[in-house]
């Protein structure tokens, strides 16, 4: 009887639980099981280990193999345990040395012995990093893998590669920083002028946006460009966002470039489509956003309760999923801008398109936007089709990398002020709009005036806070009241 | 139980309105809620359902102008210009009137509960001449119209869109040889394209509350000395918008726009013009219409 242990991991949520593979091989009937509650994936690794190591000239032990993935209780997925299953089997039969199985193994087996990638291999070397092992994986990941710094990483292309131990230790340059401005530039924008000082003003303070206005009115193409004014990803937020994207097996490249994420999900999106779900729980569109842009097109046409299920991302920067077989959290920080038609048909205030629809109607696509989403919007904005006219004639429009400046300060401005703790309701706001006798009286006719209610108010000193810290002022004076005033949410 | 007074009146017996009598097709019977005293020669003021708040503003101001000159305003309380109408007249302690397409006892539109309780309980009347319960119904409306007109002197329109409701309110009248009176609005806008092609076609345009006064005076809903010796003290009689020089205003009252719209026009920084609008709508200058743009509204 023999027997051998190799490291590997298993993906919760957007982190890589560390799972023992025991390898058991010992006399009696020819059979191969694997235990240890896996799904059909991990099951299915007894027919691609078996052809792997027959393809790459191994012998596959005439005797009883059983494989145990470690805890057990864990429900595991997917088919990174090929390569560990198969590293475990050769060394419990001594036909790649010992010293082979101390790297932490993730890898799916191709038939023909080659060693392919699976989705969260950053979560994976993370895990790996955190249990100073080296980490092995195929050739084909290795650009991925390294932005985790202090990593001994340690590639194959087949399994063949293993027949004289781990291999040297491979370099993974970790990604260059892109220069920013890589994707649509707002200059593309022609005229528009409020609504692109309505994103510039969300950028700065981390707002979320509506824009409401009639079909080809540009909404989408203005909110497409919000990730290209706001500040380049931190290395540390690309590899949080990066995570989620490696888990979600997307491509990691762009958001380890710097490049923020811009999810538009359509409007049929399920509830576990938008926050996270299924089985195995999948990251959602709200955290493959995560330090990006969300944008809710025709935002009424989504479901309540999708809509609903956003109330958590939205307060706390990260969603909980809870499920039978446990909690999952998955983060998802995003600035939210979302877009809907003035009225289901789209017309209602065009010039020269009359609108169809029953006045009734019209309110109830209005409240068909629940209240929590409500709340987490800041600044609701009108925008109109432009005079074909101004798209025709050449002219100036400012370019994202000048915006994305001001941005850039009017966030240092108020990271001085308040640190990493953004003053966002209460009296902490207050008093960070240092209000003179001018401008309070100012607040107080906009209220009166636009009949705001107490959440209103607030929401107008955040907004004239932020158009505040854009102008370089320290104090918020009547205005940037004035100015937040245009912003506030349609009645 | 309701508590409201129901009255039946039928052609030809005593209490029948004898303006809606000489009409050229006077319902038979009509049923009733409220004070059948309210059925004097009105004023109607009607309106699209879909009504901007430069039509409702409209509507307001000449309702709360007919109040203060004692002349009844009768309507169909439909949502939009209608209702304003019956609001601001009730505002005002006029008397107004409600002309239903359905049973004078049903609820309808459910936008205007409120304000055909009020008539009901006396402040005014619901009729109709649809018995009791009948439902609303699409055929209704335009026989319904017909009151509307008869019950009524003049008949003014404040917004109105092409096709609208309301030419058939104002056919009605021309038939019983009552007065049509209409608001201009904007040339561009097709939600005011009805009033002008009824200017167009000989209705009294009406763009001041001394304009109503006078037509109210020549079609006999009031003396012409009480439009001389009283009409100073009305309430709206100040000039509907006062003048000014500032180009951003002068372009919102000329039509509404949305702030990027307004950006093209005059050469301006989109912060400043923001600022403007802004400050425009704080003095209550201009108003934000539901659907984003700003615009005219009535001096507040």
């Amino acid at each position: 009887m023999t027997q051998a242990v190799v490291a590997s991991s298993t993906i919760v949520g957007v982190e890589a639980i560390a799972v023992e593979v025991q390898v058991d091989v010992s006399a009696g009937l020819p059979a191969f099981t694997i235990v240890g509650l896996g799904d059909t994936a991990v099951l299915e690794a007894r027919d691609r280990v078996r052809a792997a190591m027959r393809a790459c000239g191994y012998d596959f032990p005439n005797a009883r193999v059983t494989v145990n993935l470690a805890p057990a209780p864990v429900r595991k997925h997917g088919t990174g345990f090929d390569l560990p299953i198969a590293l475990g089997v050769l060394a419990a039969t001594g036909q790649v040395p010992r010293a082979a199985t101390e790297a932490v193994a993730v890898g799916e087996l191709a038939l023909d012995g080659g060693v392919r990638p699976v989705p969260g291999l950053l979560a994976h070397a993370i895990a790996a990093q955190r249990a100073g092992r080296p980490l092995l994986i195929a050739t084909e990941a290795l650009p991925v893998v390294g932005a985790v710094p202090n990593v001994s990483t340690r590639a194959v292309a087949t399994l063949s590669a293993l027949r004289h131990g781990l291999p040297d230790e491979s370099s993974a340059d970790a990604p260059c920083m892109r220069d920013a401005g890589a994707g649509p530039d707002l200059a593309e924008v022609r005229g528009q002028p409020a609504a692109k000082r309505a994103l510039e003003i969300a950028a700065s303070g981390g707002l979320g946006v509506l824009f409401v206005g009639p079909p080809g009115a540009g909404k989408t193409m203005l909110a497409r460009r919000l990730p290209g004014i706001l500040p380049p990803l931190t290395a540390e937020e690309a590899l949080q966002t990066a995570v989620v994207h490696s888990v979600a097996g997307l491509d990691v490249e762009p958001v380890l470039a710097g490049e923020r994420p811009f999810r538009a999900p359509h409007h049929t999106a399920s509830t576990a489509g938008l926050v996270g779900g299924g089985s195995p729980p999948r990251p959602g569109e709200a955290s493959l956003a995560h330090n990006g842009v969300l944008f809710l097109d025709e935002v009424p046409e989504f479901s309540p309760a999708a809509l609903q299920a956003l109330r958590q991302p939205l307060e706390d920067g990260f969603l909980t999923l809870v499920r039978a077989e446990g909690r999952v959290r998955y983060p998802a920080r995003f600035a939210l801008v979302a877009a809907m038609n003035p009225c289901p048909c789209g017309f209602l205030g065009d010039l020269q398109r009359p609108c169809t629809c029953p006045p009734a109607l019209v309110d109830r696509y209005r409240t068909r936007i629940g209240g929590p989403l409500m709340d987490r919007i800041d600044m609701t904005l009108r925008v109109d089709r432009i005079d074909p006219r101004c798209l025709l004639t050449g002219g100036s429009d400012e370019p994202s990398v000048a915006v994305r400046r001001r941005v850039a300060e009017a966030r240092d401005r108020a990271h001085a002020r308040e640190g990493d703790s953004a003053a966002t309701s209460g009296a902490a706001l207050l008093r960070a709009c240092a209000l003179d006798t001018t401008s309070r009286r100012a607040v107080e006719r906009a209220a009166r005036a636009h009949r705001l209610s107490g959440r209103g108010v607030t929401r107008l000193l955040r907004v004239a806070r932020t158009i505040a810290d854009l102008d370089g002022s320290d104090a918020v004076t009547a205005r940037h009241i004035l100015e937040a005033s245009c912003y506030r949410a349609f009645s | 139980m309701s508590t409201d007074v129901r009255f039946v009146l039928r052609r030809g017996e005593h209490g029948y309105p004898a303006h809606l009598e000489l009409t050229p097709r006077p319902p038979r019977v009509l049923y009733g809620l409220g004070d059948p005293g309210a059925l004097r020669p009105a004023l109607a003021i009607i309106g699209s359902r879909k009504a901007t708040p430069y039509g409702l503003d409209c509507a307001t101001t000449f309702a709360r102008c007919a109040a203060d000159a004692g002349v009844p305003v009768v309507s169909g309380a439909a949502m939009g210009c209608d209702l304003a109408a019956h609001r601001a007249t009730l505002d005002a302690n006029g008397t107004t009137v409600a002309v239903l397409g359905c049973g004078a006892d049903i609820d309808y539109p459910a936008r205007a509960r409120d304000v055909l309780a009020t008539l009901r309980e006396g402040k005014g009347a619901v009729v109709s001449e649809f018995p009791w319960g009948m439902p609303p119904a699409r055929g209704h409306f335009p026989a319904r119209n017909r009151i509307i007109a008869g019950l009524a002197y003049a008949v003014l329109v404040v917004e109105a869109a092409l096709p609208s409701g309301t030419f058939s309110t104002a056919d009605h009248a021309l038939e019983a040889g009552r007065d049509v009176l209409a608001v201009p609005g904007s040339v561009f806008f097709h939600g005011s394209a009805g009033c002008n092609r009824l200017i167009r076609q000989g209705a009294a345009p009406i763009s001041c509350v001394e304009d109503l006064l006078d037509s109210l005076a020549g079609c006999g809903l009031i003396e012409m000395a009480l439009r001389r010796g009283e009409g100073q003290g009305m309430s709206g009689l100040t000039p509907l918008s006062p003048a000014s020089s500032d180009p951003v205003l002068c372009a919102l009252l000329a039509q509404p726009m949305s702030p990027d719209t307004l950006a093209t026009a005059p050469s301006m920084d989109a912060r400043e013009l923001l600022r403007t609008v802004a400050a425009l709508e704080a003095e209550g200058r201009v108003a934000r219409y539901p659907d984003g743009r700003y615009g005219p509204c009535a001096p507040r």
